[in-house]
């Protein structure tokens, strides 16, 4: 094998013909090996802009009823929290029994609060949910609680977006158009929004107050309640239809942007469609994981409520894992207490990109954002792949 | 401690794919690791919408095809890497101001008698030497195959084959086209491929810069069909064939030592045992945080302080889909240069400033038609820096604000250039910084150039050097900064050389 170490070699014979090596190591040699460490600004503030983990201290939690509370979040070093786009979210990290769980929950406060130190995260109790359920009964002013950086592409794109934007929204999706609301009325952001609050009575309405005090502040927001289950005086009733978008939006040109359950968007796709809107023109928060997978089309109905064997592969390690047909597989590693990476947890960030050894899974459409070549070569995003078989799969490490 | 490898390739980026794969290939027991959660560093792909961007390529040289492999063509068939190319038809079109200041506004063809035509054209006078110019790097093409294919090199030899090669190596670009009497605008067109290597004609080595030329013009580029994140599966897919692994989102923390000599790493996951280390990683960042201080060779130490101001260009890139197709759109070259001046020299003090007028445009769709949906396209626009300096020291809003500034003089450089407006038709839009690549890809100062080929740190000096330089048992730099510099082609040829220096090491060892 030596013959590859004289590959180089015969380059030296240039040297003959050439002074450059030679001006090379006077360079070389006149040079200080004093100099220490190396310090590179970018780095430094790419890091701080973009960091990986946020350590805050609950400052303040007010209860919106309805089962939903907000946590004030104020950095515990003391520092500003990442700056902000309005819509996007942080992923909360929370140990619960040893076994590290992760969600994502939009911001609902504005950018600027930033400058004063804080956070705010809404959330809304899931009635059969695992981290909801955790947060609005066990965190109290005072805990430490860590997220991530702030996450997600759901924000007003100037380049992109009309001037006039309609957001519909229902249940707690109206917290990262909150997030916007109040960056409009601070001067983060400049846009016409109208939102088109779905809610199923007044009882539900979240943040009454808080829209209120956007609205005293500037007249580029306005806000329409609609109810499903009731009728009022000054609140539309009914569904987020396409007449009732086109009655807010009137005749000029604007963005649709849509926050809500995952039903809301199986309705709005189909009154989207009807208002020829493309999809430049809408935009859609990411609404998690895909629940009951064996309701959508391709599902091999012998799979559901089964629980098959998942084997994984992280790094040195190997585990033998149950996992349960009707959640996904980014679940089944959480209950294991092994899960890697991951952000959005509805298939589209790649954060949790893992490599199918073997074994059959099911990928809803919906929520299948994998890259081209990921496809051709069996990688998967476990938040969006169900298990139909016994599975091998090798997953990011997790520390 | 885990099991022990013969060799831990540390990043996965081209060059650590490159040699990762190569190990395998030379049946060594062999360990991937990488920080990030996917490989490829900046051979990558993302996602916005029903959009798939490439993050980085243009263009890849010296691939070639058929029976006319390039070097790196012959690297990927060794290796058992099949990657689906496409090959580049044009080599560009240039809108600029020549040196003299007159308007510059051409389109170059790839393939050597069509880009003498078409400089001809532009430049009356110029085929003649352009002729010999061709000659000449053909010369250098052979006489890289001669130094490079794994026999003793004859100094007398090589005077007899490719004197013109050892007349002409030692000097700077520029000085060798005008020695060859290419006209002024002739150099200047021949020129706008210069960012490619970092440093303007009057720096770069001909040797460097002429067979660029002779890969790009002569052998034609090539870009993977479904971005590079496939070329980065399919480097993967041979590694795990292979038997190869590969951690990922593990970090290397620290290099161990057993007296001098590389015996472990430290990583996210805990220590490992190996005999060589092959590190995908910047030697500023090896030597200021990953290794015992006093082990770092005192040349080293100088020869990082002497580079101290040389890192190479910083890149911002902005990525849009557009929701109509090229064609409607009247986007109709594959690549097209809107630099300020065609002068290097002053342009590459121009790329000092973050509002300088440089910039490169790419149609995906022109030559991979399905890029995007039907229907759409995929653009990008790449804007260089010779400095990081203004990056640094912004506030997080003036750089929200830049990001946006750059977005607006993409959209105003193909309207006043092309008389094409872009703005109604946006759907997606994404705005790379050095911060960005700086932040996935860890480099100094978010460059993933490496160092500048500056005239005394050029590729010939620095493989002459290739003994001196980075002389630390069993540890070995591989990547842009290492001794072949920047570009996908030069990192993979650079991790495959290093990975046969390492393998060799190992065998002489008795492995
Ligand atoms: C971008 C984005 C922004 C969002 N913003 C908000 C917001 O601002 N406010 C808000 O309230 N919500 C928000 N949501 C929704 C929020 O993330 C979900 O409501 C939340 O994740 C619900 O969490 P959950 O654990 O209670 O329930 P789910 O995740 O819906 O359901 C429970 C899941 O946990 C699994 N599970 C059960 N037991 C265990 C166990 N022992 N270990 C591990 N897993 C188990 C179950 O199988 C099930 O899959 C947002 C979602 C997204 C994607
Ligand atoms: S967590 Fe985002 S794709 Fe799985």
């Amino acid at each position: 094998m030596s013959k590859v170490k004289l590959k180089n070699y015969g380059l030296k014979d240039i040297m003959y013909f050439t002074n450059k090596p030679k001006e090379r190591e006077k360079r070389i040699e006149a040079a200080s090996s004093q100099k220490s460490g190396a310090v590179f600004k970018v780095n430094e503030k790419a890091a701080e802009r973009h960091p990986e983990q946020q350590e805050f201290v609950i400052e303040k939690i007010t209860d919106r009823g309805e089962g939903v509370k907000s946590y004030t979040l104020r950095k515990k070093d003391g520092t500003n929290p990442a700056f902000f786009r309005a819509g996007q979210y942080v992923v909360i990290r929370q140990e619960i029994d040893g076994k590290l769980i992760a969600r994502p929950v939009s911001i609902s406060s504005g950018p600027v609060e930033t400058l004063d130190g804080t956070i705010e995260v809404t959330v809304k109790l899931v009635p059969d949910g695992f981290l909801s359920k955790y947060i609005i009964a066990n965190w109290k002013v005072g805990d430490e609680v860590k997220t991530s950086g702030p996450q997600g592409l759901f924000y007003y794109e100037g380049f992109r977006d009309e001037k006039k934007v309609v957001a519909c929204s229902g249940g707690s999706g109206i917290t990262p158009i909150l997030s916007m609301a109040k960056a409009i009325a601070s001067g983060d952001e400049d846009f016409e929004l109208t939102v088109l609050y779905g809610s199923k009575n007044r009882n539900e309405i979240l943040f009454a107050d808080e829209f209120a005090e956007v609205m005293a502040k500037t007249d580029k927001v306005k806000l329409v309640n609609v109810l499903s289950e009731e009728e009022a005086e000054g609140y539309e009733s009914g569904f987020i239809t396409a007449d009732l978008i086109k009655k807010y939006a009137g005749d000029d040109k604007y963005s649709l942007f849509a926050s809500g359950p995952q039903v809301m968007y199986e309705f709005l796709d189909k009154e989207t469609d009807r208002l020829g809107l493309d999809l430049k023109h809408y935009r859609k928060e990411i609404f998690g994981s895909v629940k009951q997978p064996w309701t959508l089309p391709g599902y091999p109905a012998e799979a559901k409520d089964k629980v098959f064997n998942l084997k994984v592969k992280m790094c040195n390690k190997e585990y033998e894992i149950p996992c349960n047909a009707n959640e996904n597989m980014l679940v089944a590693l959480e209950r294991a207490g092994i899960a890697g990476p991951n952000r959005c947890r509805g298939g589209v960030c790649g954060w949790c990109r893992s490599r199918l050894i073997s074994g059959e899974v099911f990928i809803p459409e919906l929520t299948d954002r994998r890259r081209g070549a990921d496809k051709k070569y069996g990688y998967i995003h476990p938040c969006a792949s169900f298990a139909i078989s016994d599975c091998e799969i090798e997953v990011p490490n997790n520390k | 401690m885990a099991a022990k490898y013969d060799v831990v390739v540390v990043g996965s980026g081209n060059a650590g794919l490159s040699a990762a794969v190569s190990c395998v290939v030379q049946g060594k027991k062999t360990l991937l690791i990488e920080k990030h959660n996917l490989p490829g560093g900046v051979a990558s792909s993302f996602s916005r919408g029903r959009f798939e961007f490439d993050p980085s390529v243009h263009e890849i040289c010296d691939v070639g095809a058929g029976d006319d492999l390039g070097h790196v063509g012959l690297i990927m068939e060794k290796n058992g890497i099949d990657v689906d190319w496409v090959t580049v038809p044009d080599c560009y079109r240039c809108i600029s101001k020549y040196s003299d200041g007159t308007p510059m506004d051409v389109t170059i063809p790839a393939g050597r008698e069509a880009y003498i035509d078409a400089i001809e054209k532009y430049v009356p006078g110029s085929r003649e030497p352009l002729e010999k110019f061709f000659d000449l790097i053909y010369e250098i093409r052979l006489a890289k195959v001669y130094m490079f294919d794994g026999t003793p090199n004859d100094p007398k030899y090589m005077q007899k084959h490719f004197p013109n090669t050892l007349k002409t190596c030692g000097y700077d670009s520029l000085s060798v086209m005008k020695a060859l009497k290419i006209p002024q605008k002739a150099i200047d067109i021949i020129g706008v491929y210069w960012p490619y290597l970092g440093v303007p004609l009057d720096e770069v080595n001909f040797f460097h810069f002429g067979n660029m030329i002779d890969m790009y013009v002569t052998r034609r580029a090539v870009v993977p069909h479904h971005t590079s994140h496939e070329i980065t599966m399919t480097f993967m897919n041979r590694f795990y064939e292979l038997g190869g692994e590969a951690w990922f989102n593990c970090r290397a923390e620290e290099f161990l030592f057993d007296g001098d000599k590389i015996c472990g790493v430290r990583t996210s996951m805990g220590d490992v045992e190996c005999d060589q280390v092959l590190a995908n990683i910047n030697p500023h960042i090896i030597y200021a945080n990953m290794m015992p201080k006093e082990l770092v060779p005192e040349r080293e130490k100088k020869l990082y302080a002497a580079r101290k101001n040389n890192l190479s260009t910083r890149f911002s890139m902005i990525y849009f889909a557009l929701n109509k197709s090229c064609e409607e759109l009247g986007l109709t070259d594959y690549c097209v240069f809107f630099a300020g001046t065609a002068d290097s020299r002053k342009e590459y003090e121009n790329l000092k400033s973050i509002d300088n007028d440089y910039n490169i445009l790419i149609s995906y769709n022109n030559i991979i038609p399905d890029a995007s949906p039907e229907g759409t396209c995929v653009i990008s626009f790449t804007k260089l820096f010779s400095d990081g300096k203004d990056w640094s020291e912004m506030t997080a809003e003036e750089y929200y604000k830049a990001k946006d500034k750059m977005i607006e003089k993409c959209i105003e450089d193909v309207k006043k250039n092309l008389n094409i407006d872009i703005t109604p038709y946006i759907e997606e839009v994404e705005v790379a910084t050095p911060m960005t690549f700086a932040r996935y890809l860890g480099t100094p100062e978010g460059t993933p150039y490496g160092f500048e080929v500056k005239s005394w740190d050029g590729v010939i000096a620095r493989m002459t050097d290739i003994e001196a330089d980075f002389n630390i048992k069993g540890l070995r730099h591989i990547g842009a900064g290492s001794f072949f510099g920047d570009g996908y082609s030069s990192t993979w040829i650079n991790g495959d050389m290093t990975a046969g220096l390492a393998c060799a090491d190992l065998e002489e060892g008795g492995k």
